[in-house]
């Protein structure tokens, strides 16, 4: 692979039209069991490119499995299976024969729930997704790790200290760090699984803005459990409930007039 | 006041029943740890006793002359060594060039051998007649001998051809040969004109080598000679000093003896009593008059021994048809120097010897380790050096390593980061199972099969000279065998390093785009890395203990090892501190040096074993911090 194409510029990105969604979900059932039961049930839902959708919804009602479906992390369990539906994302099924996870994960990052840095060096964490793409150019390297921890407002506090470990930050300057890692290999899409739910208040208040600046370059898909948090920064919001998509609206629409009454009842924190 | 929350239960030598049980539990453990105390104590006594007593055999060593004429030993063993590299040499050459005229001599040899044997009757015969002139009676008689020479030639021209084998490919000669034996008179036993020729041209062929081989064989006599005079004499005197040792003892015993007899059987033992003598001390510097005498005599040998051998040296012929004499050759031409350098040297400390200088104490101490001889049960000198031991020990862990290491880590990694729970299920319990053979089972396996097998294969035509196996036992399939047994350790203790390395990492790593192989190798194996060097060492530990198996397999031959092999060290015999120990313990007598040697042999090992034990420890908790 050329260097250059894997700086910032995501030169082998597939291109997309306007208002064409980015994620388009067609009635997809999904099973962890070789399917004897679906978790995901008949869900459709088109996501659109460069905003933030937020899926939200009771603990198992399937909001992280939908997520891990679409950068197919659920293939690393033996009896996971897509057993009806599909998912194209840039128009592309991903579930194809001749789609590789791999070079899908290059395009999807992810974030997790508890923050996850390797135990390696500041610098590294963030250059690792480049290196494992076989790029060994110190000046290239260099540079994505700068931007990227600019981008993640982490930039300041750590470029006096890029080559002590990762696991000596706080907690959210972790969750921070595993974002930069995320974004440094220009991925189109950014997956977050309940990003602030291992944070103090304080810390998830600058992720939730250093959310808001990343949506200018990427789409972001986030699972929340916090309601406020889904309205505080998601543009769309899909609320799931026993692995059906119940209703999918404009965040203000969910949170302000939802057209369902179970909708209205989990919004309200009549359940939950 | 009324009493409350009192106590229950009876009280048994004044404990109670809570106090009975935790004194059981906590007795058992404290037997446990006196006991490896108890054991760390007695090793240390018997061991550590060993140095005095060395140092007291250094100091007859050195008393008794027996220095000076190892000294003298190792000269004339060095030398030994050349005679008998130009006598490989020699008939190497006389085989590659006169394979011809030695088939000639030695077929003809062997067909009259036959003639002989089977026409003897035949032969007296054909005497009597001739001795007797009678016309007919010769004629008769000379009519049977060459028809029993017909029948012979052909039956040995027909069948046994084979035993004659050396002319075969010399067809002409063979004929040539068998025309001789058809017209062989008995009587005359003449020799064919062109055997004497063959005989005479092998003699004139290698005249030149002959001379060269003759002239350093005889240049070592008078060094020889010197020698077995010498090592009679000081074997002698260690032997008086020894007696004198005990003297006091043995007259007590006699006397006593003699109180319970009567008569002339008293009075013999009281002679006898009276006949050892008892000195404060022994008389070394008369015993070894001797020897400083023969100072002189020894510098005029060893000189004549020079001297021959680089006489003798020279004459040898460049050039040489045989492959394996030319590399004899080069090997004695390059081994001339240094060998004639050492002989100087030693000749030197030599005349340094003197009886009555001082042996210092860490004498004993360096001897043992660094020793390079291991030597026991000697008609000499006793010799107790570690290191073939030691590095034995070393050689055959670290092959049993090479391939334990890649093989358990890999199947660990496998088995914790790629396999299907079926194969998980599969896979560990069958490495686990490799524990349960016991070591014995292995053992007689490497013996009887596996030595076999890769003694066979090493034999084929791309394996390089220096791995060609020559003994069955060895180092290498020793190594094979321990890397077996270590496996599992390895293996068990990586998996649960890798097990350790937190879901998460993976993930991550999965969901930056990384492949498996990229994520086993650039972030599950850094972070579980000091666990699986802690598996290593523990492993290593367990190979280096292990007695068994190598004593069985690997050979034990002690010798250093002999490093201008290269890597075909590992395919010789070779001998271990377990191995020694247990070979050598059940016949050793208590209290002795050697026995002594042994418990060392024990303690080095101990420490070694300790060491990586705490060493791996160390690490884990380490890990565990982190």
């Amino acid at each position: 692979m050329n260097d250059s194409s894997v700086t910032l510029d995501s030169a082998d990105a597939p291109a997309l039209a306007s208002n064409e969604p980015i994620i388009s979900i067609d009635d997809l059932s999904f099973s962890y069991d070789l399917g004897k039961t679906n978790t995901l049930r008949n869900i459709s839902l088109d996501i659109p490119a460069g905003k933030v959708t937020a899926f939200i919804g009771p603990s198992g009602c399937g909001k992280s499995t939908l997520l891990r479906c679409l950068n197919r992390m659920n293939d690393l369990v033996d009896t996971a299976e897509v057993t009806n539906g599909k998912i194209s994302i840039l128009g592309q099924d991903i579930n194809a024969p001749d789609v590789e996870a791999i070079e899908l994960r290059k395009h999807i990052g992810m974030v997790f729930q508890k923050y996850n840095p390797f135990p390696k060096s500041i610098y590294e964490n963030v250059a690792y997704g480049l290196r494992v793409q076989g790029i060994k150019n110190k000046s290239v390297l260099d540079q994505a790790v700068e931007e990227s921890l600019q981008k993640s407002a982490l930039w300041s506090e750590v470029k006096d200290r890029l080559n002590t470990s990762a696991l000596g930050l706080s907690g959210g300057q972790q969750q921070r760090l595993c974002i930069a890692r995320t974004i440094a290999v220009k991925p189109q899409i950014v997956l977050m699984d309940e990003p602030c739910s291992a944070l103090d208040p304080i810390a998830t208040a600058r992720i939730e803005e250093l959310i808001a600046e990343l949506q200018q370059d990427f789409t972001i898909v986030i699972v929340t459990h916090n309601m406020q948090q889904a309205t505080r920064v998601s543009d769309r919001t899909a609320f799931f409930y026993l692995g059906e998509l119940i209703e999918y609206d404009d965040t203000s629409n969910i949170f302000g007039k939802p057209k369902i009454k179970q909708t209205e009842d989990y919004v309200s924190g009549r359940f939950g | 006041m009324a009493k409350h929350f009192q106590r229950q239960g009876k009280r048994i030598l004044g404990l109670d029943k809570q106090s009975w049980i935790k004194g059981f539990f906590g007795g058992n453990a404290g037997i446990s740890i006196v006991v490896l105390f108890l054991i760390c104590f007695f090793l240390m006594l018997e061991a550590l006793r060993f140095f005095p007593a060395h140092h007291e055999g250094l100091k007859v060593y050195r008393q008794s002359g027996q220095e000076y004429v190892g000294h003298l030993i190792n000269q004339a063993e060095g030398y030994q060594e050349f005679v008998s590299f130009t006598n490989q040499a020699y008939f190497a050459e006389y085989d590659a060039r006169f394979s011809k005229e030695r088939g000639i001599k030695d077929s003809w040899d062997a067909l009259l051998g036959e003639i002989e044997d089977e026409g003897e009757d035949l032969a007296e015969a054909l005497e009597d007649a001739r001795d007797e002139e009678d016309e007919a009676a010769i004629a008769k008689a000379e009519a049977d001998y060459s028809a029993f020479l017909e029948e012979l030639t052909s039956e040995v021209e027909r069948e046994s051809i084979d035993s004659f084998g050396r002319l075969a490919k010399h067809d002409d000669a063979w004929e040539q040969l068998l025309e001789a034996a058809r017209t062989y008179d008995p009587v005359e036993e003449d020799t064919p004109e062109f055997v004497s020729q063959a005989v005479k041209v092998q003699k004139e062929g290698m005249s030149d080598f002959t001379k060269a081989k003759d002239e350093i064989s005889s240049a070592g006599t008078s060094l020889k000679d010197l020698r077995s005079k010498l090592v009679g004499i000081t074997a002698e005197i260690a032997k008086d000093a020894e007696a004198d040792k005990s003297a006091v003892a043995r007259k007590e015993a006699l006397l006593e003896g003699a109180d319970t007899m009567e008569g002339e059987a008293r009075v013999a033992a009281i002679e006898e009593a009276e006949k050892i003598v008892i000195r404060d001390e022994f008389p070394y510097g008369e015993r070894v008059k001797p020897l400083e005498e023969a100072k002189g005599a020894h510098q005029k040998a060893v000189a004549k021994m020079s001297a021959g051998l680089v006489a003798g040296i020279e004459k040898i012929p460049d050039q040489l048809s045989s492959e394996k004499a030319a590399e004899l050759v080069t090997k004695i031409k390059k081994g001339e120097k240094r060998f004639l350098e050492n002989v100087d040297r030693s000749l030197g400390q030599a005349s340094e010897w003197k009886y009555d200088q001082e042996v210092g104490f860490w004498n004993s101490v360096a001897k043992f380790f660094f020793g390079r001889d291991w030597i026991t049960n000697s008609s000499w000198t006793d010799v107790y050096g570690l290191q073939p031991l030691l590095l034995g020990s070393v050689l055959i862990s670290c092959i049993a390593l090479f391939f334990a290491v890649p093989l358990s880590i890999g199947a660990a990694i496998y088995v914790n980061r790629l396999a299907t729970l079926k194969e998980q299920n599969l896979i560990k319990p069958s490495i686990e199972m490799i524990q349960a053979i016991p070591s014995i089972v292995l053992g007689f396996f490497g013996i009887m099969i596996l030595g076999q097998q890769l003694q066979d294969w090493s034999q084929a035509a791309w394996v390089p000279e220096m791995f060609r196996i020559n003994d069955r036992l060895n180092a290498f399939n020793a190594g094979l065998l321990l890397a077996l047994m270590a496996v599992p350790t390895i293996f068990t203790l990586c998996e649960d390093a890798l097990n350790n390395v937190p879901r998460a990492y993976s993930e991550a790593s999965l969901a930056l785009g990384a492949s498996k192989l990229q994520t086993v190798t650039r972030v599950i194996v850094p972070t579980a890395i000091s666990g699986i060097l802690a598996a290593v060492l523990l492993g290593l530990g367990r190979v280096i203990g292990e007695t068994m198996v190598v004593l069985l397999v690997a050979g034990n031959r002690i010798s250093m090892p002999d490093w201008g092999q290269g890597l075909g060290i590992m395919m010789q015999p070779t001998h271990t501190m377990t191995g020694i120990i247990a070979q050598e313990m059940p016949e050793v007598g208590e209290g002795t040096l050697h026995y002594r040697a042994l418990f060392l042999v024990g303690l080095v090992l101990f420490t070694i074993s300790l060491a990586i034990n705490i060493t791996a420890q160390r690490i884990i908790k380490r890990l565990g911090n982190a």
